[in-house]
């Protein structure tokens, strides 16, 4: 049977992942929470945001790994989040963005089915406009994209899997 | 080999807002021990006419809930589709929604993007439904009567690159 084709694929660096949830509060926890990274000047380089049933939100970020350390003991300190807010922190993450040409949901059964074969797990899921983002273990992150590379093709002048460059914001100019 | 971009830009830089309309809003969800049966239900040949415009995934005790957005026509199709199945368990069908989505120069890269989207929004009282942000784009779902309302507000926050 012939592969379907996918436009490209990219790996993350290494991130680690929190997880937010609690009931809804006057203040809007997405617009709290993002004010407290910037605060420490932290990207977000994946985020989910969604009231959940009874009244629970969800919201669920990704971050660099070396971030971890300040980014829970901000959230942990008195008074960050709304009273009863569970945080629930995961290190060594990584994203595996697929870039589809179509069929979004078939791809998407289709590595949910293989990857659980492999016991590759999902820690989160988010799609733009032409691509899906896959939130896994970091450790796993090779395991899981040759997974990704034997079931679909590829174009031929396919870029590299690994980010080369890594960006970073500052607001200081380094000189020569 | 590492890259350091500085700003400075009294409003953030976005390349303009799209919109998509006349959406409806499925969440279901199943024990993340089902995830190979319900990945089986969505890699079926049938459901590839689909173009959800927007997904998102979320774990929590032991669960993983999806959030799919879909052209109305085509969420009622899947949305009978999925009630003929034991699993998922569906929770919430919402319609009509839209999406305003906007992506921006190294969006995925930079602080401040996410306060930005969040708290002009929330200042103005406005109620995200959902939001997806990835590979340097921000997705915001929001009932479709606030959509004008959002992009004006967001409007305000970014400036659109000329």
């Amino acid at each position: 049977m012939a592969k379907l084709k996918i436009g490209g694929l990219k790996q993350s660096l290494e991130l680690c992942q929190f997880n937010l949830r609690g009931l809804d509060s006057s203040e809007e926890i997405a617009s709290k929470v993002s004010k407290l990274l910037l605060s420490q000047k932290i990207n977000m380089e994946f985020l989910t945001y969604y009231p959940h049933r009874n009244s629970y939100h969800q919201l669920t970020f990704c971050i660099s790994q070396d971030k971890f350390s300040t980014t829970s003991e901000i959230l942990k300190k008195e008074g960050s989040l709304p009273i009863g807010w569970e945080i629930n922190s995961r290190g060594q993450v990584g994203i595996i963005t697929i870039f589809p040409h179509q069929s979004a949901i078939k791809i998407l059964g289709v590595i949910m089915v293989s990857w659980a074969a492999q016991s590759i797990p999902i820690y989160g899921i988010a799609t733009s406009l032409s691509a899906i983002s896959f939130v896994t273990d970091y450790q796993l992150i090779d395991k899981a994209t040759d997974v990704i590379q034997d079931l679909f093709q590829l174009p031929e002048d396919h870029a590299p899997l690994k980010s080369e460059i890594r960006y970073c914001q500052s607001d200081i100019v380094k000189g020569d | 080999m590492e890259t350091i971009a500085v700003y400075w830009e009294p409003r953030i830089k976005t390349y303009g807002f799209q919109r998509i309309t006349d959406l409806a809003l499925i969440e279901f969800s199943c024990p993340l021990s089902k995830i190979k049966p319900l990945g089986e239900i969505l890699s079926q040949d049938d459901l590839i006419v689909l173009r959800p415009k927007f997904i998102i995934a979320q774990v929590s005790n032991h669960e993983i809930s999806f959030i799919i957005c879909l052209p109305l026509k085509e969420s009622k199709d899947f949305h009978t589709s999925l009630e003929k199945t034991s699993s998922p368990t569906l929770h919430k069908y919402i319609h009509p929604v839209s999406i305003i989505f906007f992506h921006g120069p190294h969006f995925g890269d930079r602080y401040g993007i996410a306060n930005a989207t969040f708290s002009s929004l929330s200042k103005a009282g406005l109620k995200i439904i959902a939001s997806g942000c990835s590979s340097a784009s921000v997705f915001l779902v929001l009932a479709q009567h606030d959509i004008d309302k959002a992009e004006e507000i967001l409007s305000e926050t970014f400036e659109v690159a000329k």
